[in-house]
């Protein structure tokens, strides 16, 4: 390493032209963050600290910049902090808007060895229900646990984290830059492509997932394709029925949806609940159901514009009437995601069918582990209403995972992640 | 790789700092100073004459940073290697200062083909050229920006004469096409996450 370096990256730079700070991941992390963990001095400050509330990703930018040449992205420090004491959530609220977490976490490698991961996340301008997505990207990567423990070389004088080391809390690194769009305009041509082959792509993407647990994945060739289907994206952040979220300096996701958030259990239980839950008559059903929350949403309107093909009758019937009780999208999500999570009780039964009026009181629901099917209830809802549900549901998880297959591609990957 | 190139010339960065030279750079801080006999500090950029090697061969011989290439070479009509030849694909952009906008000099795109130059003799023995997805651009200073050094008056009157220009230099870049070879671009899969955020917020705990 450059023991001599007298290059001062802000103010002056000396940085020779042409040379740009474009670290590896890798290099962030082996190098960078890990030094910044363990509090060993950075022979070059290119890597600035920024609390993430206080400043605005065009903030950021000036913030960060490295020398005076022009720049695609920019790097610096964060540290995070838990929003609530009893939760696990990360407030990363500005004043003029908030990061949202997407998709799943992604793990990196070092000379195929486990490093860290990396979080994708969106700025929103606004406030949590209303925001309206930018095309600000945050990239935040952060260590491993054991890679901070078990590495030689680092010695963890780690008086920040104290003894708790959560991936939740601590120092992590980031890259925000701006997101073309230029996938977006190309895939739209591709929307009307026929139905099996989604699915076959869906089906492979799933047996990835199925091993996510084991640190293998990486290969995101799979799930490619998906996109060329997913046709072009809304701009603006789905609105929640109002009452769902009171908390006006969330970064959307707040304590009312928890029953989304347990990870799945990756082990036999799981797999056994799918298949002692009861199945639908119709095979056909359980063959497609749960692509069913992109057709809903299709029906429901505007945001995803590609019909996938996988509506049959029967499915459209099913559909019609459960949208009499399924109040929208996002509801319906909270149902896939509550029977992901292993989690049949009545609480989120309840909370799915009846969020605008029962919400309050879910909110309170703590994280329920649940591994059981709760037949008895003890609601007042009508419980015909969300039988059907349950039904065509577990239906769909007992086939998936009779062909060793975990349900509902990008939900059950966005569960696996949290782990 | 580079990073030998890089060591080789003493620039002693710390991890992370690559050479990723905008056009303008390629054009103001080396291609003119090396036009005008200024000293290029750090000089990483070597001169391979030129076009003698294949676009693969170039590993090891040009500064080859992230997948692409950059070496001097000598303004000429056929750049012609071992093994194939540059086409121009007729593209020219012109290369513009960052604040004043102030035309510095011109970037061409060629591509390159693996065979025997078409009419390159009367013999048509051999079989087509095929194409490659090996990308080359050409960075050109333009009049303005050349007519500083002495030597250019005199050497665009002999350009059209089919010549090999020995006393113009143009600066390449060569990399291989690669549909998602941005570092800072999504991955479709996060795409594809943004997409469904969407529906709803699918979202991890944070």
């Amino acid at each position: 390493m450059p023991d001599s370096m007298s290059i001062s990256v802000n103010g002056q730079s000396q940085v020779p032209p042409g040379f740009r700070f474009h670290p590896t991941e890798e290099e962030l992390l082996q190098y960078y963050l890990k030094k910044k963990v363990s509090n060993q001095s950075i022979d070059l400050d290119v890597i600035r600290d920024v609390d993430l509330n206080k400043l605005e990703p065009w903030d950021i930018q000036e913030r960060c910049k490295i020398g005076t040449t022009p720049q695609n992205d920019w790097y610096f420090f964060s540290h995070k902090d838990k929003k609530y004491p009893t939760g696990t959530r990360t407030n990363r609220a500005t004043a003029a808007g908030f990061w949202k977490a997407t998709g799943r976490d992604k793990v990196i490698y070092s000379n195929s060895k486990r490093i860290g991961m990396r979080k994708t996340l969106v700025f929103y301008k606004g406030r949590a229900p209303h925001g309206l997505k930018s095309d600000w990207i945050m990239h935040e990567y952060r260590l491993d646990d054991n890679t901070i423990t078990t590495t030689n070389d680092i010695i963890i004088t780690n008086n920040i984290h104290g003894e708790n080391n959560s991936p939740e809390e601590g120092w992590v690194v980031c890259r925000i830059f701006k997101k073309k769009n230029h996938h977006q305009k190309s895939s739209v041509d591709h929307q009307s492509t026929s139905s099996p082959v989604v699915n076959t792509v869906l089906m492979e993407s799933t047996e990835e997932m199925t091993v996510f647990d084991s640190s293998s994945i990486g290969d995101e060739g799979a799930l490619e394709q998906i996109f060329q289907y997913m046709g072009k994206t809304g701009t603006t952040c789905k609105e929640e029925d109002a009452g769902t979220e009171n908390d006006t300096n969330d970064d959307t996701n707040d304590n009312s949806k928890n029953c989304r958030f347990l990870p799945i259990n990756n082990d036999t239980t799981t797999s056994s609940l799918f298949l002692k839950l009861p199945s639908l008559e119709s095979p056909n059903s359980s063959q497609n159901g749960y692509h069913q929350p992109i057709n809903n949403n299709n029906n429901n309107g505007d945001i995803i514009s590609p019909n996938f093909g996988f509506m049959n009758n029967h499915h459209q019937m099913m559909l019609d009437s459960n949208l009499m009780i399924i109040s929208n999208w996002a509801t319906l999500d909270r149902l896939v995601a509550c029977q992901l999570n292993g989690q049949t009780d009545q609480a989120s039964m309840d909370y799915c069918t009846d969020n605008n009026q029962n919400h309050h009181h879910h909110m309170q629901v703590p994280p329920v582990t649940t591994t059981t099917v709760r037949s008895s209830s003890s609601s007042n809802k009508p419980q015909a209403e969300y039988n059907n549900e349950i039904g065509l549901w577990s239906s769909t998880f007992a086939k998936s995972s009779s062909s060793s297959l975990l349900p509902s591609e990008p939900i059950c990957h966005v569960s696996n992640a949290s782990l | 790789m580079g990073d030998n190139n890089n060591n080789d010339n003493n620039v002693n960065l710390p991890p992370g700092f690559r050479f990723y030279p905008t056009d303008e750079e390629l054009v103001v801080h080396f291609l003119h100073r090396k036009v005008s006999l200024l000293p290029c500090h750090p000089d990483v950029i070597p001169d391979l004459e030129l076009y003698p090697y294949d676009p693969w061969e170039l590993d090891g011989k040009a500064l080859g940073e992230d997948n692409k290439w950059y070496f001097y070479s000598r303004k000429t009509q056929n750049r012609v290697t071992r093994n194939g030849y540059w086409k121009a694909l007729g593209i020219e952009e012109s290369v513009n200062n960052n604040t004043t906008y102030k035309k510095v000099g011109t970037k061409k795109y060629f591509v390159f083909y693996v065979g025997d130059l078409p009419n390159n003799n009367n013999n048509n023995s051999s079989s087509p050229a095929i194409k490659t997805n090996w990308i080359m651009h050409e960075f050109h200073l333009s009049d303005s920006a050349s007519a500083s050094t002495s030597s250019t008056r005199s050497s665009s009157k002999r350009r059209s004469s089919n010549k090999i220009d020995y006393s113009k230099w143009v600066l390449c870049r060569v990399y291989e096409r690669d549909e998602d070879d941005d570092g800072t671009e999504l991955s479709c899969l996060d795409e594809v996450f943004l997409s469904l955020d969407d529906l709803d917020e699918i979202s991890l705990p944070n």
